[in-house]
């Protein structure tokens, strides 16, 4: 079976997933006063996300363009997505208006904020893309 | 439409759905969690306090503002409000810009035709860029000089941080009323106006801007005005009775100026930044081309190197004008054309160059040579460089104190005085004047005044018989004739010098001891001013004194001839007192009058030798903070300034220290407080049903037992959120009846509220949303100099009152603010949120101004306790100091503050309710953690009660170690929601302690201490709120609301309407497949 659009798109999405957790985690990593609180469930929960990015990407090859898994899966990734940038954005928001307020020589500080940034947009891309690969079909019927 | 594309189009609007939701659930955790200062910003109000008003639980009846500022109904009158603040404003700055200069030039006729250079005379220089800015609209010095009604239509405040942070204007535009002023009637030079207003493209500048490292005026070149207008000169016979030229320094938080950091081409006169460049140089020759009457308008708040100007001939007059707030220029105006006379004297010393003072020797950033591998302690969520240091090898000798005390002795020919080593003026000797322009202190009049002695100082010395606490002062009566044309005030300043043995304990030959300020004198007129001195402060601080109790360091008193005088500043008063000690005239800059000096002699049948050591608490004092000397650790490293040997000792610059001790390692590392974790805690009470409540508590005294009864009702939990929430927003207890409440915000010079976003809006005098004045911004005073300036402690007061009143109309009931550093040097950049390098006058400003606000019931919380002496690498920056250094300059401001015992009745011990701690360290030790600092000096010799606080986040990692020191909470910005969405165990502020764990409510069940000391800090935070206007909303019904703000709707629409739709297109997407099996 021929892949189709949102086959590609998704697997765009995965990438960009990975790598938008990847950046959180090292968001965490630069500084322990910075770490984000509750780590281990923020990374999991973007990994989990990116496997079922996965798998929403593989089922139609089985089950077809409209099937549960894919549809529940790409639902299931936004959602986890937005809570792993939302995490890395709601934990650093102190951070973030001291850096543009009485703490702007804050180095550390800033190579946060640049990773954060990174993170969410590759993020918000994913779950972008995510949304538009739904409009798409996944494999391309059989002429 | 086919069954697969409308599942299609199910699964995409879904996925719309299910991100738009998630999307508004961040927002929204955003919004909540940071409630409070969204709430600050956007006028907004989440969370009402609400309480029923009736006669069993009246409200609003402990504090008012004054009814002038009130409509007949009693509700708030704007308008009213903002023309008391101009009036006061004006007179704050017509009362504290100083004179350095005038030739006869000043004042200037109603009528004048002036001409206006420099491009700070269009592009006014008012506040700071950050800290105490001056916010809102505002009134230009164009405009007080030449016109008598403003809109504010295009005077509007702008700011902009340092570190290239982008411009923003303070307010977003100005819808309210008009206002009149008295201008000074002078006509201004449009053509220069206009060129400057060109020039603005260029250089930009705002009303409110940073120091920098790298300092750059942004003056325009004289090509560069030609270049807009190549026949402006012109215009100069038209306007020109006289030229005006404004030069300005900014100043601000978090950056320094730095020694020789100066931008590249512009040819700082000595190569500094706060020397004049080219170009202000160029521009004051413009003016002697213009007029032959040139003025020099200085807008800083440190010393600006003017000896070129001071020594110009051509240059008429100079008048220092600070950072005036947003309605100053009024105050130079009424200064200008004649309708006040100056009176102000100068906060600091003006050198020559800056550079020549020995704390300039060591400042700015330095750090240890093995930072790497021995400090292991972050720099926290801040981000701050660990490992950074000061050696304030300059000991005592800080600022005019320096100058003087080396001038004396240059003149007495002792201790190597004259040596060039340390002068900056000549290579061959050390001169007085050559390295000072204008002394501490000093400052001209438009009149003459005389100062006479009227007969031998009062004293009034008593010992407490029960607690040994001193009572020693001498009231001076000093008689002043203005024997000049015009009416004018002036300060009346009276001096000191101590018996100085060389080798003995180190004494300034000078020394602020009090002031106060004349009314306004008619010529002719006379007035006998009585200044009443605290002797405490002559008496030195003698580190090695041993007490004979195993414990070493006090207060003496040396036996001997103690000099006192009334001067036009610390130079004049040390002259007169070196004429009535006979020293050599010839020797001497400027003259003396030996009848303006006193001699008294003091020997231990009238004051004895350790008369003050003890305080006034009763409380013994001795050596507290030995970790702030160097030497205490790594002995003989160090060599501090003495005037035993000037040139031997001279400081040099300590920028590659390196630890070696074992205590001082650990010490920085923040290991100082060792958490118990079985301790038996049985006897401390918490939980327990009294049936206080919070309400009952206004005016109880602090011992009284009731307290007891109210903090016994606490859960341990409780009393932890509420150490640990210290501010802005603070934790509600339920077990009291408090709930969580916006009580703190900055700053020194107004209330960092706007006018229609009181935290109070239930208050009767609260400016509603639609009043035309309601985004007033009532940070609109001067910066801290102007203050310190004017030498009137009753104005001074009057400043403390109005932010006072301004408090009950936004609310806000504890200020983080004034500052109350010490300006060590003229290059930090913070000095403008200081009052001086003195630290009698600055404990007197911040004093008066403390108990005014706390007359309307607001909460004055000076800050930065201690040792802030300087933005550079602020964040836990190590200042090492001898204990006499720490208790004689820095600590003696605070003391006087504290202390206040020019307030004090047999009924009521007065004194400031509240502080801030510093980001720095004392020595090795952080300040929020410095038992030495906090308690042994702060709460048992002072006798500090109430709200002290931590900086914003600092320190968080030493939880424990801040509990312990006294410290009674941390400043934690932005938290809000206490109990649900921050907690103590959520908070990522709090889970690097250096214990290895995160904070969590059950973290100092095995701490007896600790829990002891958590009970008299939330004590002590909790009186400091029952002395505050806070009360006025408070009874037995009082809970709190939430509210559905503007932004709440908007978060739970979107919210709701995405949770909707994603509803719906799972429900379509689940029937298109159903449909689909059942076509099937």
């Amino acid at each position: 079976m021929k892949k189709g659009t949102a086959f590609y798109i998704s697997a765009v999405a995965a990438v960009l997933g990975a790598i938008g957790v990847a950046l959180a985690a090292y968001s965490s990593m630069i500084s322990t006063d910075n770490a984000l609180v509750n780590m281990p469930l923020v990374i999991g929960a973007g990994v989990v996300g990116v496997v079922l990015v996965v798998a929403a990407m593989l089922a139609p090859a089985s089950m077809g363009n409209h099937n549960p898994v894919t549809a529940l899966g790409v639902l299931a990734a936004i959602a986890l997505f937005s809570y792993v940038y939302g995490q890395c954005l709601l934990q650093r928001i102190m951070l973030i208006a001291g850096l543009f307020s009485y703490n702007a020589g804050n180095t550390v500080g800033w190579n946060i904020f640049y990773v954060v940034v990174g993170c969410t947009v590759c993020l918000v891309a994913a779950c972008v893309l995510l949304i538009v690969s739904s409009f798409c079909n996944n494999v391309k019927a059989q002429q | 439409m086919k069954q697969s594309s409308k599942k299609a189009l199910w699964r995409g609007i879904s996925g719309i759905a299910c991100f738009t939701m998630c999307l508004s659930l961040i927002l929204g955790s955003a919004l909540e969690a940071n409630a409070a200062t969204i709430d600050t910003y956007l006028g907004t109000n989440s969370e009402a306090l609400v309480s029923e008003n009736n006669e069993e639980n009246p409200l609003y009846d402990k504090f008012a503002p004054p009814a002038e500022l009130l409509n007949e109904d009693g509700t708030g009158n704007s308008k009213a409000l903002i023309e008391a603040a101009i009036d006061l404003n004006r007179r704050e700055v017509a009362e504290g810009s100083v004179l350095l200069k005038n030739n006869g030039a000043l004042p200037l006729d109603s009528g004048s035709n002036v001409t206006l250079l420099g491009i700070r005379s269009h592009s006014n220089l008012l506040g700071s860029s950050f800290g105490v800015k001056a916010q809102g609209a505002y009134i230009s010095l164009e405009q007080a000089l030449s016109q008598n009604r403003t809109d504010f239509a295009n005077t509007i405040a702008w700011s902009v941080g340092s570190r290239g942070a982008a411009p923003s204007a303070t307010i977003s535009e100005w819808t309210g009323d008009e206002f009149d002023f008295e201008g000074a009637g002078f006509n201004i030079n449009p053509t220069m106006v206009d060129i400057y207003e060109a020039l603005g493209e260029t250089y930009v500048h705002y009303e409110n801007e940073p120091a920098a490292e790298v300092y750059d005026p942004g003056e325009p070149s004289v090509d560069e005005i030609a270049a807009v207008n190549g026949s402006y000169k012109d215009s100069f016979a038209e306007y020109g009775d006289a030229a005006i030229v404004v030069i300005a320094r900014p100043s601000c938080e978090q950056v320094d100026y730095l020694p020789g950091g100066v931008a590249e081409g512009l040819g700082f006169e000595h190569g500094e930044p706060l020397s004049l460049t080219q170009n202000e140089l160029d521009a004051i020759k413009l003016a002697k081309e213009a007029s032959d009457k040139v003025i020099v308008l200085i807008s800083s708040s440190a010393s600006v190197e003017i000896g070129t100007l001071k020594n110009d001939p051509d240059v008429d007059a100079i008048l220092w004008i600070g950072a005036p707030g947003c309605y100053g220029m009024l105050g130079v105006a009424d200064i200008l054309c004649g309708r006040v006379s100056p009176s102000g004297g100068l906060f600091d010393i003006f050198t020559a160059y800056n550079m020549s003072a020995p704390a300039m020797q060591n400042m700015g950033k330095m750090y240890y040579t093995n930072t790497e591998g021995t400090i292991t302690r972050t720099g926290g969520v801040l981000g701050f460089n660990p490992g950074a240091y000061l050696i304030e090898a300059e000991d005592i000798y800080v600022g005019y104190r320096y100058y003087e005390t080396r001038y004396y002795d240059s003149v007495a020919g002792t201790g190597n005085a004259t040596s060039p080593v340390g002068a900056y003026g000549s290579d061959t000797e050390w001169n007085y004047d050559n390295e000072v322009t204008y002394g501490f202190g000093y400052g001209l009049s438009y009149t003459e005044f005389t100062y006479e002695f009227q007969g031998e100082p009062t004293f009034d010395i008593t010992v407490d018989p029960e607690t040994g606490a001193p009572n020693a002062y001498a009231t001076f009566n000093v008689k002043v004739t203005n024997v000049g044309d015009v009416a004018g005030k002036t300060p009346v300043q009276i001096y000191g010098q101590a018996p100085y043995t060389p080798g003995g304990i180190e004494k300034s030959a000078i020394q602020l001891l009090n002031f106060e300020k004349t009314e306004i004198l008619e010529p002719g007129a006379s007035e006998v001013v009585p200044v009443k001195v605290d002797l405490q402060y002559i008496a030195s601080y003698d580190e090695n004194y041993d007490n004979g109790d195993g414990t070493t360091g006090t207060y003496i008193m040396d036996p001997g001839t103690y000099y006192f005088s009334v001067g036009n500043g610390a130079h004049d008063a040390l002259n007169h007192i070196m004429a009535a000690q006979e020293m050599d005239a010839e020797l001497m800059s400027g003259t003396g009058n030996a009848a303006q000096a006193l001699a008294v002699e003091i020997d231990e049948n009238f004051i004895s030798k350790t008369m003050f050591s003890i305080s006034k608490t009763g409380y013994k004092i001795s050596n507290q903070l030995p970790y702030a000397d160097w030497n205490y650790y790594q002995p003989g490293e160090v060599t501090y300034l003495t005037r035993t040997d000037w040139a031997g000792t001279f400081p040099e610059t300590y920028d590659a220290m390196t630890l070696t001790n074992e205590e001082l390692i650990n010490n920085l590392n923040g290991y100082t407080y060792t958490l118990q974790t079985s301790d038996d805690t049985s006897e401390v009470v918490w939980g327990a049903d009294n049936g206080i409540s919070f309400y009952e508590m206004y005016g109880v005294p602090y011992d009284d037992p009731k307290w007891d009864q109210l903090l016994d009702q606490l859960t341990l939990e409780e009393a932890m959120y509420i150490f640990t929430f210290g501010g802005p927003s603070i934790p509600g207890a339920d077990s009291i009846g408090t709930v969580e409440t916006y009580m703190t915000e900055n700053a020194g010079n107004g209330i960092a509220v706007n006018l229609n976003a009181s935290k109070d809006p239930n208050a009767p005098w609260a400016i509603p949303a639609s009043d035309p004045n309601g985004n007033w911004h009532p940070e609109v005073f001067a910066n801290a100099p102007m203050g310190a300036s004017t030498f009137n402690p009753e104005l001074m007061y009057e400043l403390g009152q109005f932010t006072g009143i301004e408090s009950l109309f936004t609310g806000i009931n504890i200020l983080w603010g004034p500052g109350l550093n010490t300006h060590r040097h003229a290059y930090n950049g913070r000095n403008g949120e200081y009052y001086s390098e003195d630290p009698v006058l600055s404990g007197v400003a911040a004093m008066e101004f403390a108990i005014g606000a706390l007359d309307y019931g607001l909460v004055a919380a000076p800050k930065h306790f201690a040792f802030n002496d300087q933005e550079s690498e602020r964040g836990g920056v190590s200042p090492y100091m001898t204990e006499q250094r720490a208790r004689e300059v820095e600590l003696r401001a605070y003391q006087i503050a504290f202390e206040a015992t020019k307030y004090d009745t047999e009924d009521y011990d007065a004194g400031m309710r509240g502080l801030m701690t510093s980001f720095s360290k004392i020595g090795s030790i952080e300040c929020t953690t410095s038992e030495g600092l906090m308690t042994e000096i702060l709460a048992n010799e002072w006798g500090f009660i109430g709200y002290a606080v931590t900086d914003i986040y600092d320190d968080v990692d030493l939880w424990s170690a801040v509990l312990n020191s006294g410290t009674t909470c941390f400043d934690t910005r932005g938290q809000a929601g206490f109990y649900g969405t921050t907690t103590l165990e959520s908070s990522n502020l709090f889970q690097n302690l250096i214990e290895g764990r995160g904070l969590d409510a059950n973290f100092i069940d095995g701490d007896l201490n600790l829990q002891l000391k958590l009970k008299d800090a939330v004590h002590k935070n909790i009186y400091a709120w029952s002395e505050s206007h806070l009360m006025n909303r408070y009874n037995a019904t009082t809970h709190i609301e939430s509210q559905m703000t503007w932004w709440r709707v908007a978060y739970y629409g979107l919210a709701g309407v995405s949770g909707a739709v994603l509803l719906l297109g799972v429900v379509m997407y689940v029937m298109a497949s159903t449909r689909k099996k059942e076509e099937v």
